[in-house]
This record gives structure tokens, sequence and C-alpha cells, in this order.
């Protein structure tokens, strides 16, 4: 499942371009209570549409937003949820702030921060003696997309 | 990723997140680029291990929307299931790179902004709470739905629990 960062940082009047995107691809488990989807016992599975962007490919998660913007949202009704088989509640939405780094350099900030926190239906291992073949399985857990 | 449920609260029209030292990675596009032959011995995908914290409170307000199935294509955007309601969020966060090199802090919000809030169901809950809506008991398939059309006449019925007192006829003999 791709996950992500969408919190960067992009240009003030003031200071030269800089933007800076922090992408959640990877996660090492530095603190026992935030998993990484990767080592969870019913992994979650992806929403199988979302938007496809050229030459990176499918990217499981839709942007819905209002209509006639620059550049365009997906439809305001599109599903908000980067994992499907979900049944919970979802929040989401697009900021914008400001930030300064440890050099005094400051920063204009977006994010598009998601949290969903319900039941599931995952893929669990259906026999260890396998490659490690599913078979659907049901579960509970709060997630966040950064 | 996945976080304790005790980092969310959720009262009334608001919901909570605090998260401490979230293990992340920082790269410098989004999305990250497919890997070309890397320029000045530095790969494009180089990715950085960072740790976030973070608060941030969204607040929804309005009326919600009520979202139904509006395709059943799965790949679809509208194929989901929902009540919506327009949500602000703002909050505050700090980074910084485990090596120590970067760090930062900041705030945001997004006033003016799109965001929602809600309850959804997706992928194969959209079929079996549409089911147990229209009264149709167990989790049968669609293929196993479609498969009764040809086999007579379609059933359908509803589980009736019997709660409280039951009469019962006693015969004297």
């Amino acid at each position: 499942m791709k996950s992500r960062t969408l919190l960067y940082v992009t240009t003030v009047p003031f200071f030269a371009l800089t933007v800076l995107i922090l992408l959640l691809l990877f996660s090492v488990p530095l603190r026992a209570q935030i998993e990484p989807i990767a080592n969870l016992k019913v992994v979650p599975i992806p929403l199988p549409g979302g938007d496809i962007f050229p030459p990176y490919g499918l990217y499981n998660q839709f942007f819905p937003g209002p209509p006639n913007q620059t550049p365009p949202f997906d439809p305001m009704n599109a599903d908000p949820h980067g994992i499907t088989n979900f049944r919970g509640v979802t929040a989401m939405g697009y900021t914008f702030g400001a930030a300064t780094d440890n050099h005094g350099t400051a920063y204009g900030v977006i994010t598009d921060i998601r949290v969903y926190q319900g039941e599931y239906v995952g893929g669990e291992v259906a026999d260890a003696n396998s490659a490690g073949a599913t078979k659907s399985a049901p579960s509970r857990g709060t997630f966040v997309e950064i | 990723m996945k976080v304790p449920d005790s980092a969310v609260q959720i009262s009334g029209d608001t919901l909570i997140i605090h998260l401490v030292d979230v293990p992340v990675v920082d790269a410098f596009t989004f999305p990250p680029p497919l890997p070309p032959p890397p320029e000045n011995g530095i790969s494009p995908v180089t990715l950085i291990p960072a740790r976030i914290s973070f608060d941030i409170t969204y607040t929804k307000s309005g009326t919600p929307r009520q979202i139904r199935p509006a395709s059943r294509d799965p790949l679809s955007p509208l194929n989901w299931r929902g009540e919506m309601w327009d949500a602000t969020n703002s909050g505050t966060f700090s980074l910084a790179y485990k090596d120590g090199s970067f760090s930062a802090s900041g705030n945001f919000s997004s006033q003016g902004n799109f965001g929602e809030m809600g309850t959804e169901h997706n992928g194969v809950f959209v079929d079996h709470d549409e089911k147990n809506a229209s009264g149709i008991v167990g989790a049968a398939s669609s293929e196993a739905q479609a498969g009764q059309t040809n086999q007579g006449p379609k059933q359908t019925g509803k589980t009736v629990l019997l709660k409280g007192h039951v009469p019962v006829k006693v015969v004297n003999e």
C-alpha cells in the first residue's frame, strides 16, 4: 500500500524557492504502538481505484474537492479513503500553513492528512507453509495517512 | 500507518489526533519519481528517515451529505456510501531528520479549503450494508445472488428474533 506524506513546503516571498515534501513510504517501528502497515497481522487492502499520475502510475487515492479548480480535483463525492473494505470514521482536509526550520528559514506548508478509524476486511496469511497467500479477515484499527 | 485508537479522540463535532515521534521518510518530490540514472551520484528517490509529531483538530459543520454508490465499478471514486459533513481542520507539527541535520515546526489550517469528515462504508461493506438494509439476511456474495436467479423464485426473508414474553397455551386434559 502506498502511504504518503503530503506535508510539503513551498516558497514564501522573501526566501529562496524551497520545496519540502515528506513522503511516507516506509515506516520503522520506533515506537511499539505505531505499526507499519506491512507488519500487521491483517493487512488493510488499498483502494482499488485512485488517480493516475504518469509516469508514476496508479496512486491508490482520490483527491476530492470542489469543481472548476486548477489543477482539478476529483469529484466532491469521490471516496476520500485510502483503504477498501472499510466501515468507520473518515476525516480529511487540505491545509496551508507556515513553518520555520532550525536555520531560521521560513516555509509555506501544505498538508493532506487523513484519519480513518473503524473495522475493515483485510488480508492475512492463509497458510503459514505457503509463500504468503492471503485470505480475507476482519479486523479494526485507527490509521493515519501523513 | 496504524496508530493506537487512543491517538484519536472523537467527541461531538470534533476529531482530535495527537501523535508523537511518528517515523516517516522525507522525499523531495511527490509522487516519488521513477528511478532514472542518478545524477551527481544522488538518487532522486533518496528517502531521509525523519520523525514527526502533530496535533490536529477536525471540526465538522453544517448538514451532512448523504453519499450513495453512484457506480458499481470497483475502480470508481463514487463506489461507496457515507454520511459526510464539511469539515475544517487545524494543527501544529514538528519534525526532525533522524540524523539531526534538519528540523522544523509550524502550524496549518484548512480554512477556505476543502475538507470533510463523517462515516463511510466502502468495498465489501457497501454491498453488505445494502443487503442488511433491505432485509436480506446473510452475507451472500453478489455471485451467489446472481446464481439464485436461475434456481426458481428468489427467496428473501427476515430472521425474526423473539423477545420478551411468549404466550404459551396450556391445555388441561
